[in-house]
């Protein structure tokens, strides 16, 4: 074994093969950053560049491209609220209020350190637990993926705004959007014009939602912040600030492997879960959503914990966690190359080689982010009433250019509007798109479980895995609610 | 009305709608279900009466319990008449540049909109930044997109001629 491993180490240690993880990696970070761009776009763009590429730089390139993406989403979350990738929407909730506070670049800083560290921990999660986790993950059926579906969505719920009932309600709003479209026996749901047959696309929804709502605010209320971010300089974090965060990083790492190991979680869900957990057991959990570094640690090590985490079921199973992984699965198969348990009995070099280049990467990935945060901290330096024009430009166009369609740009301008009305109410918009993600496959699974029960509803409660998800989703409730409780008690105090 | 009651009044109304309305017309059963198979309307039915009862608690505990202090929304000081008639200016200029795509194109809709914007925002200084932004930023996409993805961007019918 240990030949194996130094042979494939020799064989990656090529200056071709640095090259490409640089580029990938670089690549990646950039198109992360732009809104509207995400990482199965990059992912897919660089496909037909594989063609001509040996089997393991090409797969190499693809995945540096995907770590790439994901860390990258933060960049625009923390500098102009806009989450560059789903993943990074927790990210904006404490990064771009430190930006406001002139500490960008601590943000930036904590965000990468997070990324870099979930990232590593996440690929020696693949090497060592590849096969037992995803034989695991092939054990959970219908019913458990229903219930784990919903105690994400009721954790998120749970921490994001000030009321666990106008959590649950927005992710509610979040569910019934998601089942516009075609269902999974081919009836068409709230198709009201042709478009709409094929659901709602995530880009739209999720840009829309979180980006145009404050150019909204600035058209109507015209609350131009004049205070820019500082120099990135300046804004180091302090040894204190990370070992105050390193808790939440590495439990964030360990969420992010966990859960990027089953298929269909990803890292999106990852990080939201992290957050909420970080939140739950921080000693500043009340300032969480007000520019928390431990939340921004939370967050990013369990989204790019997540992307190595991915590549386990389909390594050993051949079976993909999310898009981008599906992508992949293409990659490997265009290759000559079959993922699943028969990979690691007849292409153990290359496998090797993937999971040393998978090292290496998230090595690279704090040099590229480095390099990457000083470009775009330039951003803070524009003038919002300039900026925020500018970032629905970029929106436009970057939705424009995923399905070349129309519909798509007016519904990310529905979803601004939306996500304006959700603001005056006070209605978090978290849940309602961590639902408009799960929502397909929370609904599909409980269609599942019920028509392999015969309609029986207490499927949702037949094994053990499903009762453990019942009681965590009951603590979670509980704990909510009495901290809320505990919050209003103390506000009154305080009045008095 | 006090903000909580209407918030609570939106959501019960609006999933109401969806429950009443929108479910029984635009979520077609199919004659024939395989099965025990649950049928389309099953799940937005269910998350809709969900959400009825959400919005009826938000509703009961808006007239029972004292609720907690919430931000105030910041705002330039304007009246909430002069803010609603901005909001409705947004609102004419998204509709108007989803309506001008087809006539003057993505790229002149797209100037024409950000011109809009960044006034809309108050912006009167910056008169270069705003012309670069305003005619450069949409040039600039449109490059790049169209050289990096592909992709083609609607010309309009009445700019068609001028290559737009």
């Amino acid at each position: 074994m240990l030949n194996e491993i130094l042979s494939a180490l020799v064989a990656v240690a090529t200056l071709q093969n640095l090259l490409i993880m640089i580029a990938g990696i670089w690549g990646g970070v950039i198109v992360g950053a732009i809104p509207g761009m995400t990482g199965t776009m990059a992912v897919t763009l660089a496909l037909p560049f594989t063609f001509y590429m040996e089997p393991v730089p090409s797969i190499l390139l693809l995945v540096a491209l995907y770590k790439g993406s994901t860390y990258g989403g933060s960049v625009s979350a923390i500098l102009i609220k806009t989450p560059g990738t789903a993943s990074a929407a927790c990210t904006a909730l404490d990064g771009y209020p430190l930006a406001q506070q002139g500490k960008a670049g601590k943000a930036l800083n904590m965000a990468l350190y997070s990324s870099v560290i979930g990232d590593f921990i996440s690929n020696l999660s693949l090497i060592f637990f590849a096969a037992p986790l995803a034989v695991l993950a092939l054990r959970i059926g219908p019913p458990e993926f229903f219930m784990l579906m919903l105690f994400a969505l009721t954790t998120v719920a749970g921490v994001s705004g000030s009321s666990l009932l106008l959590g649950l309600v927005s992710a509610a709003l979040g569910l019934l959007l998601a089942t516009v479209g075609e269902d999974m026996y081919g009836s068409f749901r709230f198709a009201f014009t042709p478009d709409m047959q094929a659901g709602l696309s995530i880009a739209p929804v999720l840009i829309g939602l979180f980006a145009l709502p404050e150019l909204i605010k600035l058209v109507v209320m015209r609350v131009a912040k004049k205070e820019e971010a500082a120099t990135l300089g300046a804004q180091q974090v302090t040894r204190e600030e990370f070992m105050g965060s390193l808790k939440a990083i590495l439990k964030g790492s360990v969420i992010g492997s966990v859960l990027g190991a089953i298929p269909g979680i990803g890292p999106s869900s990852a990080a939201f879960f992290s957050y909420g957990e970080a939140q739950r057991s921080s000693k500043r959990g009340a300032n969480f959503g007000k520019g928390e570094l431990e939340g921004i640690a939370a967050s990013e090590s369990a989204n790019n914990g997540a992307c190595g985490a991915t590549m386990i079921p389909l390594l050993a199973l051949g079976v993909p966690g999310d898009v981008i992984t599906g992508v992949m699965l293409g990659a490997f198969m265009i290759q000559g190359l079959t993922p699943g348990p028969l990979l690691f009995q007849t292409n153990i070099h290359e496998v090797y080689m993937l999971l040393i280049g998978m090292l290496v990467s998230s090595v690279l990935l704090f040099f590229a982010g480095k390099v990457t945060m000083r470009m775009f901290s330039k951003v803070s330096h524009i003038p919002q009433t300039l900026l925020t024009p500018l970032v629905l430009l970029l929106c436009i166009f970057g939705i424009y250019s995923i399905a070349s369609s129309t519909f798509d740009v007016a519904v990310l301008l529905i979803m601004g509007v939306v996500g304006f009305g959700m603001f005056l109410l006070n209605i978090p918009a978290a849940p309602f798109l961590i639902a408009f993600i799960l929502g397909p496959m929370l609904e599909e699974n409980l269609r599942r479980a019920l028509a392999i029960s015969r309609g029986d509803i207490s499927v949702l409660l037949s094994s053990p895995i499903t009762w453990i998800f019942a009681v965590l989703i009951l603590f979670v409730l509980t704990l909510t609610v009495r901290r809320e409780i505990q919050k209003t008690k103390t506000e009154r105090r305080l009045a008095q | 009305m006090p903000k909580p009651v209407l918030r609570g009044l939106i959501i019960v109304a609006f999933f109401a709608l969806s429950a009443f309305v929108l479910v029984p017309v635009y979520v077609p059963r199919p004659a024939f279900i395989p099965g025990f198979a649950p049928p389309p309307d099953m799940w937005p039915r269910t998350v809709s009466l969900a959400g009825i009862l959400l919005g009826a608690l938000v509703l009961i505990f808006a007239f029972t319990r004292e609720q907690p202090a919430e931000e105030p929304v910041e705002t330039d000081g304007s009246s909430p008449a002069r803010m609603s008639a901005r909001f409705a200016g947004l609102m004419l200029a998204f509709v108007l540049f989803l309506v001008a795509i087809p006539l003057l194109g993505f790229l002149v809709s797209s100037v024409l909109l950000t011109l809009c914007i960044v006034l809309m925002t108050g912006e009167r200084g910056h008169h270069i930044w705003v012309a670069l932004l305003a005619f450069g930023g949409p040039i600039l996409l449109q490059m790049f997109f169209h050289s990096a993805l592909g992709t083609q961007f609607p010309k309009g019918v009445l700019t068609k001629p001028f290559g737009f």
